[in-house]
């Protein structure tokens, strides 16, 4: 995949370069918002990593100008304030995630994974995680190459935990997704059908942890 | 020292004048109405003068005084008074009478003198015994006129008193109701929120105490610009800490992927953890910074429900980095706070309990509301906090001896700070079962 970052201070934009570089990204890297508005111009990147705190154009005005562009790329925030409203407004002008400064590279790499999985996975047929193959248009699953049988609601509830790798989702959101008008579902209906998903996934290694009091996650594939 | 009472004050400032305008009215009208009584009574005491004086009788070898006793006696009763008196001839012999009474000095014709031992008001009468005048002199005691004296300063001092006493009583009251925008002023201020620096709205004022108010507006005004410039300073230095921070870890990580020598390995996880913790110590500096009274920001309404579900994922992915099972209890607990001031104490708790906390144990965040009053607290079945060491372990920098990890000893500090600065108290007892450790902060009722 093709990555930009935009940050200023070198040591630590070297630094996530040879990271992302490591996972086998190509990494363009700019320390201002002009050229980096430049760059997306004339490039098409999968992926921006975006420091807010820039020397005259900051980070906000980069990502405003991009979404009024329509550079549809996810954008992963990079800020070493943290306060609410910044967080909040670089949500609100379309950034895709949003992470404080300092933080684990691991955590880094999970998170460009996540955004690009979710971007690649927009509008595209097929959804793959592991093992598992969700073709969207013809409604069908395979695990390790073989037909799996779903049902409608199970279906529902996976297409809900996929969408959110290594994220917790909430069994009210789960309720929201799969819940269709008229519907009432418990939280206990969930948890059947969460249970029922585990009984078919988890042989072939695709788990889903529940969270206590909270609800889901389906944790990222690591082949054993 | 102790505040000054403006009453105190203010019956100290009058009671001085007040008390020298008594005395003066009193001193006014005594003189005003003893003057014409006191001649009243020498008057009376000169008509006895000369009735004693028709009955001097004169004959060749001098001057005889024949009073008969039935005279002597009516003469000499009064209610309240004694009468003496004395007659002396044209020569100034003794003719009769109490030889001993003093005699005038000079020519005054009503005197005060002592007989007897006694205050005696005496009043000389010329009376003509032919061929010459001879002189009577007639004494009283003081009582009557003593009496007098008194009533006459009673009756005029009795309604100056009462008048001075209606001036304290109004004074006493006047001030509380003098005061009564002031005390309407301060009830206003200590109703507000700590981070509230609005204006004081000075329309209902009145003109005595604009000044007042208008200086407290001055002051709350540099209060909130340096509490603006705090939180612009706190911005800065987050962002020029951080970044670096960031760098630096970044780096010790990229440098730990690569195959090294064990004993270069080994330095460099040393780096690396000191680069995480001092990253973590400078967050925790920089929340207890805002923390710090008078830089709070913005309070508003906030859930602690919501703020906790925010931060589920990232505290989910903390504690299964460490195998610790984190769940959650949540119920609505609404209040007036700082959004992210109550989302670092939170973080704090979570914190502590899955870096004090064995593998595979559990943790607990629960919000809700008891009793009406807002709660917020997590919950481990790890060791526990020592009785003896509760207390403590909200100071700065304090670490219960014997604890593993890298902590800075600053989490339960700034839950405490946060804690204060929404008027909410911290509470750190047992786990349920007597296990573990469960630290709650308990908010004011909503």
């Amino acid at each position: 995949m093709r990555l930009l970052i935009v940050e200023d201070d070198a040591p630590l934009a070297s630094g996530l370069q040879r990271i992302l570089e490591g996972e086998g990204h190509a990494v363009d890297v700019t320390s201002r918002g002009e050229e980096a508005m430049l760059a997306a111009a004339q490039e098409k990147f999968d992926l921006v990593i975006l420091d807010i705190g820039l020397p005259q154009m900051d980070g906000f005005e980069v990502l405003r100008r991009l979404r009024a562009a329509e550079r549809p790329m996810p954008v992963l925030v990079l800020t070493a304030r943290d306060s609410v409203d910044d967080r909040v407004r670089g949500l609100d002008l379309g950034a895709d995630d949003y992470m404080v400064k300092p933080f684990a590279a691991p955590e880094l790499t999970a998170r460009v994974r996540a955004l690009l999985r979710r971007s690649q996975a927009h509008g595209g047929p097929r959804v793959v995680h592991g093992p598992l193959v969700l073709d969207t248009v013809a409604r069908r699953a395979f695990l390790r190459d073989a037909p799996l049988e779903l049902a409608a609601r199970e279906w529902a509830v996976l297409e809900v935990l996929l969408a959110k790798v290594e994220k917790i989702v909430s069994k009210e959101a789960i309720i929201q997704a799969v819940a269709g008008w008229g519907d009432d579902l418990s939280p206990n209906a969930i948890e059947v059908y969460v249970s029922r998903l585990r009984s078919k996934l988890e042989p072939a290694g695709v788990k889903i942890r529940t969270v206590r009091g909270f609800g889901y996650m389906l944790e990222e594939f690591k082949a054993s | 020292m102790a505040a000054r009472s403006l009453r105190a004050h203010l019956l100290r400032m009058l009671l001085p004048p007040i008390a020298a305008l008594l005395a003066l009215g009193a001193l006014v009208a005594y003189y005003q109405s003893i003057e014409p009584a006191t001649e009243a009574y020498d008057q009376a005491l000169g008509d006895v003068g000369i009735a004693l004086g028709s009955h001097i009788r004169a004959s060749d070898n001098g001057f005889s005084f024949d009073l008969p006793a039935g005279v002597d006696q009516a003469l000499r009763t009064d209610r309240y008074d004694s009468i003496y008196y004395r007659v002396l001839g044209p020569a100034g012999q003794d003719i009769a009478g109490d030889y001993e009474l003093p005699g005038p000095e000079g020519e005054a014709l009503a005197y005060d003198t002592v007989y007897k031992e006694r205050a005696v008001r005496v009043v000389s009468v010329q009376t003509p015994c032919a061929p010459s005048t001879c002189t009577v002199l007639v004494a009283e005691t003081t009582v009557k006129r003593s009496r007098l004296a008194n009533q006459i300063l009673f009756s005029s001092l009795l309604p100056e008193m009462l008048i001075a006493l209606a001036t304290l009583v109004i004074v006493w009251f006047g001030v509380r109701r003098g005061l009564g925008p002031l005390a309407r002023l301060s009830d206003e201020i200590k109703e507000r929120s700590p981070g509230d620096l609005r204006p004081i709205d000075t329309a209902g004022v009145p003109l005595e105490t604009q000044p007042l108010a208008t200086a407290l507006n001055g002051l709350l005004n540099e209060v909130a610009e340096s509490s603006r410039n705090q939180q612009r300073f706190l911005a800065n230095a987050a962002h020029q800490l951080r970044t670096p921070l960031a760098g630096l870890q970044a780096h010790t990580e990229i440098a730990l992927l690569e195959p090294l020598p064990d004993a270069t390995r080994a330095q460099l996880e040393q780096v690396h953890q000191a680069t995480v913790r001092t990253a973590r110590l400078a967050n925790q500096l920089l929340t207890l910074a805002r923390a710090e009274p008078g830089a709070r920001g913005n309070f508003a309404d906030v859930n602690l429900k919501t703020v906790a579900e925010g931060e589920a994922d990232a505290w989910v992915h903390q504690a299964l980095a460490r195998d610790v099972d984190l769940g959650f209890e949540l119920a609505d607990a609404r209040l007036s706070g700082d959004a992210l001031l109550l989302r670092e104490a939170l973080a704090n708790l979570v914190h502590n309990a899955i870096q004090y906390s064995s593998r595979a144990s559990h943790v607990t965040v629960r919000t809700g509301t008891a009793a009406g009053r807002p709660f917020a607290e997590v919950e481990d079945d790890g060791p526990g906090i020592p009785r003896a060491e509760a207390a403590r372990v909200l100071e700065r920098f304090y670490r219960v001896p014997g604890t593993g990890g890298t902590g800075s000893g600053l989490g339960l500090a700034i839950v405490r700070e946060i804690a204060a600065g929404h008027g909410a108290a911290v509470s750190i007892g047992e786990g349920s079962g007597g296990k573990g450790c469960r630290v709650a902060i308990t908010f004011p009722h909503g």
